[in-house]
């Protein structure tokens, strides 16, 4: 068994250790927030807070992750962080089909963490390990400048 | 299904000491790893024997200078090096190149070493900066330098009980650093070619250089002969030295046409990352 935090609870599961975190999240959590999208850790769609850390979901065997914090975008949903994002990704035309948002909400809400003033250079950076191929990018950049700007004091 | 037996020990000793009692598959962060072993469908990453996590070892997260060595432990994270201040600031500028946020939040120096892959990022800057591998098991500890640590594409000098602690970087003076990466996307992204280099001159004549190409050979080429021949030229070089070390270069470096790159491709870029390296200060 192994006992970890999902979204502010404590769980257990049997799954085998090398089960991969982004499986056990949506077949036996059902937390279908997290996308699979490459899994080869390429596009981030499976993004998800480790101990506050943004991580690929894809790429964690379960096993490695025993009493960790795991923070899915269906729990960071609850956030007032969130919903300055979502207001701010709404606002700025930054969601189009939507398969890229849940990782990419997450890739801004790590960024914003860590610095809460990014440069467009930084909101880039910060962004570059999720692709999106909808929105050529420039949008979910401006969502997470706005996002800076109205969450001030949030993050 | 394969083996699904796992261990997560308390500590380093208890990890040495199962290593001792049975052969394990080693997983640091895992980025390598489970990408190599994945399943179809979503079924448990599949490892032909028990795998031992030692990602949360505290005792392999240390970094700490001894006189004139810094000393990096296995399970460091990128992001941990970019954060510390003891870290080499030309190897901060290598880690923003490395993947992207996510997965240097998880990725090891340890695990890329190990992974021994010839483009692995971290690896033509520890080729220059004659880096030392340390590893330890039940019976003692050793020391060996990176290039004969790594033998061949995932092939390293561990044995079965050993784990790498740490890396040892010996300190470095140079007036100049370069690291080049060549890749598809700026992000999350195998390289091409990638080039590290390191220049000090000695009043206008070259004291000491280095340089080191990734992912043109199945491991990391660097020349110490060739190195020594341009110590005590005078700067900027001689175009006709220039061309002499390109020319040598051109008969060891051997790339090879995959799906990411050709070798006539790898080959040209990586003479011009030379040249430019060479000409310029």
């Amino acid at each position: 068994m192994i006992k970890f935090h999902l979204n502010g609870r404590e769980v257990e599961t049997d799954a085998p250790p090398t089960a991969r975190l982004i499986d056990v999240l949506r077949d036996e959590f059902a937390l279908i927030g997290s996308k699979e999208g490459c899994g080869d850790g390429e596009c981030g769609a499976c993004s998800v807070f480790v101990n506050t850390l943004v991580q690929n979901s894809c790429l964690i065997p379960i096993g490695a992750i025993e009493r960790a914090e795991i923070l899915t975008i269906d729990g960071f949903s609850q956030t007032e962080q969130f919903q300055v994002l979502s207001e701010c990704y709404s606002e700025a035309g930054a969601v189009q089909c939507g398969f890229c948002i849940p990782g990419m909400v997450m890739a801004s809400a790590a960024l914003l963490s860590k610095n809460p003033h990014p440069t467009e250079e930084e909101i880039r950076e910060g962004i570059s390990g999720n692709l999106c191929r909808c929105t050529g990018y420039n949008m979910i950049v401006d969502a997470t400048r706005l996002a800076a700007k109205k969450g001030e004091g949030l993050w | 299904m394969g083996t699904v037996l796992s261990y997560r020990l308390e500590d380093l000793e208890q990890t040495i000491a199962q290593l001792s009692r049975e052969d394990c598959q080693i997983m640091a962060g895992g980025t390598d790893l489970m990408v190599q072993h994945k399943s179809p469908m979503g079924a448990p990453a599949r490892f032909d024997k028990p795998v031992i996590f030692i990602d949360h070892l505290k005792e392999l997260k240390q970094i700490y200078q001894v006189n004139h060595d810094l000393h990096i432990g296995a399970c460091c994270t990128y992001s941990e090096m970019l954060e510390h201040p003891l870290i080499p600031s030309i190897f901060k500028i290598a880690i923003k190149q490395i993947a992207a946020p996510a997965i240097r939040n998880r990725g090891t120096l340890g695990g890329n070493i190990c992974n021994a892959s010839p483009a692995g990022d971290t690896l033509p800057l520890l080729y220059i900066f004659n880096a030392q591998i340390r590893l330890r098991s039940s019976k003692g500890e050793r020391v060996v330098e990176i290039q004969d640590f790594i033998q061949g594409p995932r092939r390293v000098d561990r044995l079965k009980e050993e784990i790498v602690t740490e890396i040892i970087l010996p300190e470095m003076q140079a007036d100049r650093f370069v690291f080049e990466k060549v890749a598809n996307r700026r992000a999350d992204a195998i390289a091409k070619i990638s080039f590290a280099g390191s220049m000090r001159l000695d009043e206008g004549r070259v004291g000491d250089v280095r340089f080191a190409f990734g992912a043109v050979g199945p491991t990391i080429i660097r020349s110490l002969a060739i190195e020594q021949k341009l110590k005590g030229e005078a700067f900027p070089l001689d175009p006709k030295i220039i061309d002499e070390v390109a020319a040598d270069f051109d008969q060891i470096i051997n790339p090879i046409d995959d799906h990411r790159s050709t070798a006539a491709y790898r080959k040209t870029v990586a003479l011009r990352l030379l040249r430019h390296f060479l000409e310029t200060m």
